[in-house]
């Protein structure tokens, strides 16, 4: 079989590369994701070498920069398919590819082998900010932003020039705010109140509405391809999720604000607001399994092949409308109340919704693109699901799962003995690290980001390999 | 059920917030009440639509 | 005339004029609370003090005085009590208290200090482990009100650990040498602490003791006394 490149357009081939690098990032992930985990079973594993702090924070920076990648991939991969044309900057667009790419590779060879710097403005130039999830010196913020404007301008002009679909219009306006967001990331205060009311601007504005609304535009783009949906029907959910993503989550902002200083009236604000997030990730999970079933019995009736365009993408996109309601939606819900969150902020409990939310709402619909981006790259018709493929997205759920219940219950622990019983002191937190209930939670969080990875493997093999295996691949 | 300001500042919102639910649920009036007259503007479009 | 049939809830237009109502309406409203809450979490200064208003983010100055983290019956929950409190849990801004053997830091050396433990808790990268008001990673304990953990006390071990008579000296020695006073078998990395930024973490972490956190966390240090509180009308 022929390994020659069938992308119809150079965009396609540049969205290509972008999940090229954000799938060795998703690596890059977990294998820092398991080290955090064995540290904090056995804490004097890389002790004073590389310790928590950094495996944590690379663990998360390159789970938030494999994401961004995803997403700038995939917007150049849809790009041409939606606007009926090739971008415009193509040139321009490679070579913000190679720049970002070698900035991201400069960050994180000086988060390991700088770690950390004097208390000088140099290093929060230089070598660290120091704020969880964007840690990125200065330097590279702004780097990051130089690039994202030339994104922004190659789409916009791209669609300018072409056809203007309801998926574009929402990608544009979305990206817009997606990269002004960033600015309110790159600031230092003394006041540590202001310095983390700016914060939550970039963290919640990125991953509660913008990064959800563009995920949503991602799926609708992707059930048009994958199932054959109808684009009217596709695009009038899509609307229906921005106004309930942005009504619910633009206020929900309020839930980071209760215990930062910030005035009391924000706990009204957030606790309402935030509460009705879910109902968009129920509207997209039921848009997704609704479209699936119209149009399989559609084309029964009409007695034509049922089978989906790319059945791991479909696979991926059922586990998110499932993964998103359930990590994002009831997991975030479960903590989002005021009267629970002054117990269970700053838990575990969050990092069991982080964990789930992540994976569930973005890390599944941008796989399903990876899966995309192989049926255009090699000009495949209908991609079917190898061994590999349900290897990969089984253990994947499954692990990511594990990892979720055992954070639940390390955090309830946590929940109930640190902070209600004990008090939140310095000896009320290692009371309860010690309990063991909160010990075997962790032993089986590090088991289950074993078998989150073993699935990974399977999905890398599965990325190179599905297009030479004759049996499921239709051209 | 009104209670008396709790909060350090009194504020506008800080003001609302002193009831059931009270600001929040204005805010979201507000968020809602203009999408009925959206409604109706587009049933009408569609209506008169040939 | 015959009204004809139609659908509004299943038409595009209708949704996108709505999705975009909602949004913009959103952000101005969250500009506008922005701006609000902008005022009110501005930080103080030694004046505020002196006038003895309350504001949730006080003067750096705070450093001069004692802190505590009281019941306030009015707010129904804890509060930062700056310079003794009225017994009622409302700050007196009186009782002063040593600071590394000073209580007269002018507004601009305390904000110098706080300046500079500010930038070393994010040189250091402090909420990778720990979290500061709650926000940061799990791995090491809550930092929000640390500079009140009886741990540091008077009767608390980290004193006689650190062979200091101060808890503002123990946290600085122990911030400098962390791997020399292991609290537990999870260790807090030796990050190359000078000193100098020794002193402006500790101012930093008693200033941000007395941020009004609106009872967050809840009970904090209160348990050993067996406290109980009520809400009294």
């Amino acid at each position: 079989m022929q390994r020659q490149n069938n992308f119809k357009y150079e965009s396609q081939k540049l969205g290509s590369w972008y999940f090229t690098v954000a799938v060795i990032l998703f690596g890059a992930q977990l294998v820092l994701g398991l080290v955090s985990a064995i540290q904090f079973i056995y804490p004097s594993f890389l002790y004073d070498i590389l310790d928590f702090s950094i495996t944590r924070m690379i663990h998360i920076n390159a789970l938030v920069v494999w994401m961004v990648y995803a997403m700038i991939g995939s917007v150049y991969y849809l790009l041409p398919d939606e606007t009926g044309i090739e971008t415009v900057g193509i040139g321009m667009g490679k070579l913000l590819f190679w720049i970002l790419t070698l900035a991201v590779t400069v960050v994180v060879l000086v988060y390991i082998f700088i770690q950390v710097g004097p208390a000088t403005q140099a290093t929060i130039w230089l070598i660290t900010e120091g704020r969880e999830y964007i840690e990125a010196p200065r330097w590279a913020d702004i780097g990051i932003v130089v690039v994202v404007l030339g994104f922004l301008a190659n789409t916009f002009l791209t669609a300018l020039k072409g056809r203007r679909t309801g998926i574009m219009t929402v990608i544009l306006s979305d990206m817009i705010a997606l990269a002004g967001l960033y600015l309110a990331g790159m600031y230092f205060t003394d006041n540590i109140s202001m310095d983390q009311y700016w914060w939550w601007w970039v963290i919640h504005l990125w991953v509660e509405a913008t990064w959800e609304v563009m995920v949503g535009a991602l799926a609708a783009y992707a059930l048009i391809k994958v199932v054959d949906a109808k684009r009217e029907i596709v695009e009038m959910w899509l609307w229906i999720e921005v106004a309930m993503l942005f009504g619910s989550g633009i206020l929900g902002l309020g839930h980071h604000y209760f215990w930062i200083g910030t005035p009391e009236y924000w706990w009204e604000i957030g606790a309402l607001f935030s509460a009705l997030e879910p109902m968009p990730l129920i509207g997209m999970f039921v848009h997704v399994l609704y479209d699936w079933g119209k149009e399989k019995g559609l084309k029964e009736n009409s007695g034509v092949d049922t089978s989906s365009n790319n059945t791991p993408a479909l696979l991926w996109l059922i586990s998110n409308g499932f993964g998103n309601f359930l990590g994002a939606g009831v997991w975030g819900f479960f903590h989002t109340l005021p009267q629970v969150n002054i117990y269970t902020h700053g838990t575990q409990f969050t990092a069991a919704h982080g964990h789930l939310a992540f994976f569930g709402a973005y890390a599944t619909i941008l796989t399903a693109m990876f899966y995309m981006g192989i049926q255009g790259k090699y000009g495949i018709k209908k991609l079917r699901a190898t061994f590999a493929s349900k290897m990969a997205i089984f253990l994947i759920t499954f692990g990511v799962l594990g990892m979720t219940v055992a954070l639940t219950i390390a955090g309830y622990e946590q929940v109930l003995i640190a902070r209600a019983q004990l008090g939140a002191t310095w000896d009320a937190f290692f009371v309860a690290q010690n309990q063991l209930w909160m010990s075997q939670a962790m032993d089986w969080r590090l088991i289950m980001g074993i078998v989150t990875t073993v699935g990974f493997f399977y999905l890398v093999k599965d990325l190179l390999t599905i297009s030479k295996s004759p049996k499921n691949v239709y051209k | 059920m009104i209670e008396t300001f709790t909060d350090i500042n009194y504020s506008f919102f800080g003001l609302l917030n002193q009831g059931p639910l009270t600001l929040s649920l204005f805010l979201h009036l507000l968020v809602v009440l203009p999408m009925f007259w959206i409604y109706f503007q587009e049933k009408k479009r569609l209506e008169s639509e040939n | 005339m015959s009204r004809k049939k139609v659908s509004v809830w299943s038409d595009n237009r209708f949704w996108q004029r709505s999705a975009t109502w909602v949004t913009g309406f959103a952000s101005l409203l969250l500009i506008w609370l922005t701006f609000d809450t902008m005022g009110q979490i501005s930080m103080g200064n030694q004046k505020d003090i002196d006038n003895h208003v309350v504001k949730r983010v006080p003067s750096a100055t705070v450093i001069n005085y004692k802190v505590e983290y009281n019941m306030n019956n009015h707010r129904g929950h804890e509060v930062p009590v700056i310079g003794g409190d009225d017994g009622k849990g409302n700050s007196l801004f009186k009782v002063k208290e040593k600071f590394f053997g000073r209580d007269d830091y002018s507004q601009k050396e305390a904000d110098a200090l706080l300046h500079l433990g500010k930038l070393a808790s994010q040189a250091k990268n402090c909420m990778d482990c720990h979290t500061l008001l709650g926000n940061g990673a799990y791995y090491a304990p809550d930092l929000t009100k640390a500079w009140l953990d009886p741990a540091w006390g008077k009767n608390g071990p980290m004193q006689a650990m650190t062979g200091k008579s101060t808890k503002e000296e123990a946290m600085a020695e122990f911030l400098q040498h962390p791997g020399k006073y292991p609290t537990h078998a999870r260790m807090m990395p030796n990050l190359g602490i000078t000193p100098k930024e020794a002193v402006g973490l500790v101012a930093f972490l008693k200033h941000m003791a007395t941020i009004d956190t609106n009872g967050f966390p809840r009970g904090f240090g209160k348990i050993k006394e067996g406290v109980v509180y009520a809400k009294t009308k």
